[in-house]
């Protein structure tokens, strides 16, 4: 279960209020879509959750602590084990292959050989098993997008976090992210989704709608 | 430990050019570091070494071989100068005069056992203050005729050295120099007649003096306390004729002061490249980790703490830092070992390259401080770009 606190945010950049108060839950085995037009802070509001951006005011809860006050080893076990992020943009490193990519950042945590199956499991489900000895330049935006979000659920966390999962994907592809996003909230655990498409409202338990106005 | 090691190799591979302008930094640095300091440390001990070896106050030699003789000094290259072979039992009669040894030298005469020529130097074992106190070894017989003590630079076989068919017994070899002494081989001065006999029956040609045979080529003195430097060599002159001398006090003064001048300028320049090459390195540093902002944002989001990536970007500083050693200290090794003696000759100063043991020691401690220099070079964009949000790196924001 993952509690925000009455979250306020602006970035020093631009000095504009992005957050203002807000308080959001999310349960167990739920799908919470974070909806609202572009630059209404979605984006935002799904990284302060993520714990990567600190909020200038409230706190959001993991288990009944505020992750922002965890020192750096304990947040980074939290981002290992418990709350995973896919950021918008498909980030990879350009000289391993997809399914390096994949388990690179688990390597010190789990057998090799356990993560290499666990991924191409995961990977099957999404229709890009054959992609693993791929390099990120040969794979298409819908393809990186779904070995990102392989690689965000290869730990099974217990929150999964995931922005704007669907957008510039045709309508196929974007079921298939979608259906597995519902099947992983369907295990006892939470998603959390900011996204513009409405198709998600045929998915989602929760729809948050962030309004511009608050700027 | 293998897969981490080529985590971090295929990592420095993955940016090619970033990691060869580091490598090509540090290289730099490296180069500069590792030639600079062996120069340095050459200098001194050609300096060290030259005041250790000339144990005396004075070297009187024939009239217009002074330059000859300064030479011989400096960088151990004799020249063919002589006066008779009395000049020595003369000078010893001077008032203030406390000793006298004297040396006669026959030049580049080639041996059989060298593929180089040799110099060969006569000098009285009785008398000697100047080839005894630079012996390496220790030798128990006293040396006679048939018995030679060789430069640091001669090899001989069986401990024996073959010079105009005759076979000579090797008793010792002479500390190195890092001078053309290092190629010469010393006689007891009464085994000159038959070695310039054996020399002419093996048709080298020797000069009319040489065959006279009764010749010495420098005289060394060493004054009494108390007596007047300038006075006492004037008597000598009274007593012998005209001839040179070299004050070999005021010789290693002027030089010493020229060594102070050379390090001088090289350590601003050693100094000033560092401080230079730093900067390069911290712009070159803070391009590339302006680049992996993402990456490392990334891995911060996947659950890898400040404290790991700190490790690994300092794994790879050290991987291009160790190899930017190894290119930039060869290719010192490569220019300033082999052209030591060069250096020195241009330079008109004793030198006197390290050992293999102090080069290793050397390429050791550069590597050390390189890595040291390359690590801070680093130290602080890391540190700054690992403490930015990952979101804001993430969108490129970070301010």
């Amino acid at each position: 279960m993952l509690i925000s606190e009455n979250i306020s945010f602006r970035y020093r950049k631009n000095k504009k209020q992005t957050l203002s108060d807000l308080n959001v839950k999310t349960d167990d085995g739920d799908l919470t879509a974070v909806m609202g037009e572009s630059g209404s802070g979605k984006s935002t509001f799904l990284a302060v959750m993520a714990g990567i951006l600190k909020p200038d005011q409230g706190k959001v809860l993991f288990n009944g602590e505020d992750i922002y006050s965890l020192d750096d080893r304990k947040l980074s076990d939290i981002h290992l084990r418990h709350i995973s992020y896919v950021p918008q943009s498909n980030i990879m490193l350009k000289h391993l292959t997809v399914i390096e990519n994949i388990i690179c950042a688990f390597k010190e945590t789990e057998d090799e050989g356990t993560l290499k199956e666990r991924a191409l499991a995961l990977m099957d489900k999404l229709g890009i098993s054959e992609l693993g000895e791929k390099f990120p330049y040969e794979l298409s935006g819908g393809e990186l997008k779904r070995a990102s979000l392989v690689r965000a659920v290869l730990m099974s966390p217990d929150i999964l976090i995931a922005d704007e999962p669907t957008t510039g994907l045709d309508k196929v592809t974007g079921d298939r992210i979608l259906n597995f996003l519902r099947e992983y909230a369907d295990g006892k655990r939470s998603v959390l989704v900011a996204t513009h498409d409405e198709h998600i409202k045929d998915y989602a338990d929760k729809i948050v709608t962030i309004e511009r106005s608050l700027r | 430990m293998v897969s981490e090691l080529r985590s971090t190799i295929n990592s420095v591979k993955s940016r090619a050019f970033h990691s060869s302008c580091l490598i090509t930094a540090t290289a730099l640095l490296s180069f500069m570091l590792f030639s600079g300091i062996v120069i340095d440390r050459s200098l001194n001990n050609g300096m060290k070494n030259m005041d250790r070896r000339l144990g005396a106050d004075l070297m009187i030699v024939p009239k217009g071989a002074k330059e000859k003789a300064e030479n011989l000094i400096l960088e151990g290259q004799r020249g063919t100068f002589y006066f008779d072979g009395s000049v020595d039992d003369r000078i010893r009669e001077v008032e203030g005069i406390k000793e006298v040894t004297a040396q006669c030298f026959l030049k580049s005469l080639s041996a059989d056992c060298c593929s180089s020529e040799v110099e060969l130097v006569f000098y009285d074992p009785e008398t000697d203050f100047i080839v005894g106190p630079w012996i390496a070894e220790n030798y128990s017989n006293s040396i006679g005729p048939d018995s030679v003590i060789v430069g640091s630079d001669i090899v001989c076989e069986n401990g024996t050295i073959k010079l105009f068919g005759k076979e000579y017994k090797v008793l010792s070899s002479m500390a190195k120099t890092g001078t053309a002494l290092d190629t010469s081989v010393y006689f007891p001065s009464d085994a000159m007649p038959a070695v310039l006999a054996d020399a002419e029956a093996k048709s080298s040609f020797l000069t009319e003096e040489q065959k006279d045979g009764d010749i010495l080529s420098s005289v060394f003195v060493n004054i009494e306390d108390g007596y007047d430097t300038s006075k006492v060599i004037e008597k000598c002159r009274q007593k012998v004729g005209d001839v040179d001398v070299v004050y070999l006090k005021q010789l290693n003064e002027s030089l010493s002061d020229n060594l102070l001048k050379i390090t001088d300028v090289l350590e601003f320049v050693l100094i000033a490249g560092t401080v230079l090459i730093f900067v390069i390195l911290v712009l070159i540093n803070s391009v590339i980790i302006n680049d992996r902002k993402q990456e490392i944002a990334l891995s911060r989001i996947l659950g890898r703490s400040k404290k790991k990536i700190c490790n690994a970007l300092i794994k790879e500083t050290g991987c291009i830092s160790l190899f930017g050693s190894f290119i930039g200290c060869g290719l010192g090794a490569l220019i300033v070992i082999p052209f030591g003696r060069y250096i020195g000759m241009k330079l008109d100063m004793p030198y006197l390259g390290p050992g293999a043991a102090a080069s290793v020691i050397q390429l050791t401690v550069i590597m050390i401080i390189v890595f040291l220099i390359s690590l801070f070079s680093s130290l602080f964009v890391v540190i700054k770009t690992t403490n930015i949000e990952p979101y804001l790196a993430l969108k490129k924001e970070a301010e």
